[in-house]
């Protein structure tokens, strides 16, 4: 019991201490892709100590909610990465029914984060505030239509044994797991704010969709959420990989080989990905959301019916 | 319509302007607008006499320039507005009232040109406002969250929707026609060189060109090949930003820093000529400061050997990326005959099918022996204006190859006379973005005593918040860049 609570907590802090260097290596990536040098891998590290040092400064017709916002948004993102795998190490926080909360979790964080960028008034934020809830909107769907099929296929309902259920005895079923981590990346790109649906790199207040609802914050409220961000795209490439930890055959060594090879070609894919195309319209958001849930809602009928 | 007719370049004498009544300047000008003729100038002969107005129309078809003269009563000084009839007047007499104290009877939309509290007793100025419980208003700048140049945006919105954009500009204003009247001439051409800086070739190009034909001073064939070679690099050289600029902000990386890439090996070509890659320090009067040497124009084709032959492949890799044409194609339409009403200039006015090139209509240097191709498309879209630039990138550097190739033997600098006295100037370029014009008089003794500049961007914006309407807001970063203005040439 010990040793896996010590397993647990060696797996938050991998996720808490490499997810800025996930961030540093897509951007790294993305520079050598379109035949730059770019920054150093370890550049979000200095960006979130620059962050730290600076003083924090609030508008001064801000309420409470701006100042209990970026908190509440690093702590619920932390909660939801103690209940990822790594490897097959048993995460910290683990029951019947925890995928209902790590929806719901970072849910909270979205709405929190919502409401603080409406509180200052600005219109830009206001804004970015309902681009963000439209898409959360139709984000929703995908991850229950990913994760969500395969805890209806296997009957069970927490993340570690979801993951831990797959197997790679049948054919369909590795189609069906498959087209399951196409659709996850979709939604990751979503939540994590990447391209094509917002461009985490643009200075262009108006086009932002996630960036812009922090524009007004400073200083340590801006490292929880910079920090936040990391993280939160550090969980979703997680929940990418864990797709193919079958792969390793249930051992813990080949687990985390897998881990580290698999972030690194996530990392590489999004680059490209980010190299290759370009944004979308605003108004054709909604349609890819829609498709990627398309996605996941034939994959799971196609597989009820052939199993 | 009674007027002086003079062409590009050609200095004339001051007193031969006709000055006719108030109500026959009126006339007058209405006659040379309804022959179609285009206004790119409406100031008085010097500051110190506002009563003495004179109006500058372009007539593209007979390559000529109209000048027509109005006195007034100098302690009523009002006329009629042309705006309502002619829109592309608007502008041009909204700067007249600012600077000049004129009233504008029944002007349909008064407001601020560089000056934020101007009209009605310094108030300041309110903006168009639509009402209703959905419509929000978005105001951005003059503080950008990038590294860009200052200007206000005010947006009427219905959820995503802009209705209308309204555009407040005067954040750059130097004072450069008043600071070019005090300068001496070495300072005159660095001044000219920095009213936007980067369309450097383009306005010392103009001020050079006026300040010759006032001290009737030719220069060599050499040096005007000179000339419009650096001209057409420098406008290779900003489309390939602009493109760049606008791939960047659809996200599309790839081709953004292929294009910035290229872009350098163009102006480090410009710095090969003279040391400075905008140009700066190129031209005196006279001529150029540098020449060319066989080793200079050797490195200079294979550069753009480079570039022609990379261009190509990086225009077809973005625009056959259905990606960036979703994004481009239908974004940001201005009309055909809305951009021909409201008089824009250059390459949006060309993207839209409007035939105007001050290259091919009035002709000047050594585009008057070797032509440039007008390229002309009919879209008004973001995709109309980006391929647009990216057939003119092509068109530039076949000149420019063409030009060093043959490249004519001769001094590259002829001395410089005296500049006469009483004496007027419009100097037309065709600068990267559109047409700038330097309009020069001087007075008695043979100073320079009334300095009007008009850069393309002073036509333009306007386009830029037709561009808008009915358009996404999140599309305005893309349509703005497409447009790609200057803050500074407007606000001089």
């Amino acid at each position: 019991m010990e040793i896996e609570i010590l397993q647990g907590i060696i797996s938050l802090l991998i996720i808490l201490g490499f997810s800025p260097l996930f961030a540093g290596l897509i951007n790294k990536l993305k520079a050598v892709l379109t035949g730059r040098i770019g920054a150093p891998v370890w550049q979000p590290y200095y960006d979130l100590k620059r962050l730290f040092k600076k003083e924090t400064i609030n508008a001064t017709v801000s309420s409470f909610v701006s100042r209990i916002s970026p908190v509440i948004n690093f702590v619920t993102v932390a909660v939801a990465a103690t209940m990822l795998p790594i490897g097959f190490w048993k995460p910290l926080i683990s029951f019947n029914g925890d995928i209902i909360l790590f929806a719901y979790i970072l849910g909270l964080a979205r709405f929190i984060q919502i409401l603080a960028a409406m509180d200052i008034g600005s219109s830009f934020e206001g804004m970015g505030a309902a681009r963000e809830a439209t898409f959360a909107l139709f984000a929703e769907p995908i991850f229950f239509f990913t994760l969500g099929s395969v805890a209806f296929i296997s009957g069970l309902s927490s993340i570690y044994d979801i993951y831990y259920s797959i197997q790679l005895n049948n054919i369909s079923y590795i189609v069906f797991i498959v087209i399951c981590s196409i659709s996850a990346f979709l939604l990751a790109v979503t939540e994590c704010s990447r391209m094509p649906v917002d461009d985490p790199n643009t200075h262009l207040e108006l086009t932002m969709i996630h960036e812009v609802m922090i524009l007004d914050n400073s200083g340590i409220d801006l490292f929880l959420y910079q920090y936040s961000g990391y993280i939160k795209l550090f969980i979703y490439a997680i929940l990418e990989i864990s797709f193919f930890y079958p792969f390793s055959a249930q051992s813990y060594l080949v687990g985390v080989m897998i881990f580290v090879i698999g972030s690194f070609i996530l990392a590489l894919t999004l680059a490209t990905v980010e190299t290759i195309t370009s944004r979308f319209k605003m108004k054709n958001i909604p349609q890819y959301l829609l498709f990627a849930t398309a996605i996941g809602i034939l994959n799971l009928l196609i597989y009820t019916f052939t199993k | 319509m009674i007027s002086l007719e003079v062409q590009n370049n050609q200095s004339f004498d001051l007193s031969v302007i006709p000055f006719l009544s108030k109500e026959d300047f009126r006339n007058s000008v209405l006659e040379g607008m309804v022959c179609g003729y285009r206004m790119i100038g409406l100031t008085p002969l010097n500051n110190d006499e506002p009563e003495k107005l004179i109006s500058i129309l372009a007539d593209a078809r007979s390559s000529m320039i109209h000048l027509t003269g109005g006195v007034f009563d100098k302690n009523d000084l009002k006329f009629e507005s042309f705006a309502n009839l002619f829109p592309q007047t608007n502008y041009f007499e909204c700067e007249l009232a600012e600077n000049h104290g004129y009233m504008l009877l029944n002007h349909p939309w008064l407001r601020p040109v560089r000056k934020q509290n101007m009209i009605s007793g310094n108030k300041p100025y309110q903006f168009y406002k639509i009402d209703g419980e959905e419509i929000h208003e978005v105001a951005v700048g003059p503080i950008h969250a990038g590294v860009i140049e200052p200007g206000h945006f005010r947006f009427q919105c219905h959820g995503e929707l802009v209705y209308n954009l309204e555009i407040n500009l005067g954040y750059q204003h130097r004072g450069i026609e008043k600071l070019l009247l005090k300068s001496n001439s070495s300072q005159s051409i660095v001044l000219a060189e920095s009213i936007a800086g980067d369309t450097v070739i383009g306005h010392s190009y103009a001020h050079c060109s006026a300040i010759e034909s006032l001290s009737k001073t030719q220069i060599s064939l050499r040096a005007q090949v000179i000339r419009s070679i650096a001209e057409e690099i420098e406008r290779a050289a900003m489309h390939l930003t602009g493109l760049g600029g606008v791939a960047n902000d659809i996200g599309f990386s790839l081709v953004a820093s292929s294009y910035g890439r290229l872009r350098t090996l163009v102006i480090n070509s410009l710095a090969l000529i003279c040391g400075s890659r905008f140009g700066r320090g190129l031209f005196v009067y006279g001529g150029v400061r540098f020449d060319l040497n066989d080793e200079m124009v050797n490195s200079i084709l294979n550069n753009l050997q480079i570039v022609r032959d990379d261009v190509e492949a990086v225009n077809q890799y973005l625009f056959s990326s259905i990606g960036a044409l979703a994004r481009f194609e239908n974004t940001g339409v201005v009309q055909n005959e809305l951009a021909a009403q409201v008089g824009l200039v250059g390459l949006a006015a060309r993207s839209c099918g409007i035939e105007e090139d001050a290259r091919i209509h009035f002709p000047y240097g050594a585009y008057r022996y070797s032509p440039v191709s007008l390229i002309n498309l009919s879209g008004g879209d973001v995709f109309s204006r980006a391929r647009l630039r990216a057939m003119e990138i092509d068109e530039s550097l076949r000149f420019v190859i063409d030009q060093l190739e043959n490249l004519p033997d001769g001094e590259i600098k002829t001395n410089f006379g005296n500049v006469e006295s009483n004496q007027g100037v419009i100097a037309i370029v065709e600068g990267w973005r559109g047409e700038i014009v330097h309009t020069v008089f001087t007075n008695d003794e043979g100073n320079l005593s009334h300095y009007k500049i008009k850069d393309p961007s002073f036509n333009n914006w306007y386009g830029l918040s037709l561009a808008l309407r009915k358009t996404a807001i999140s599309d305005f970063p893309l349509c703005n860049k497409s447009f790609d203005l200057s803050y500074a040439g407007h606000d001089l």
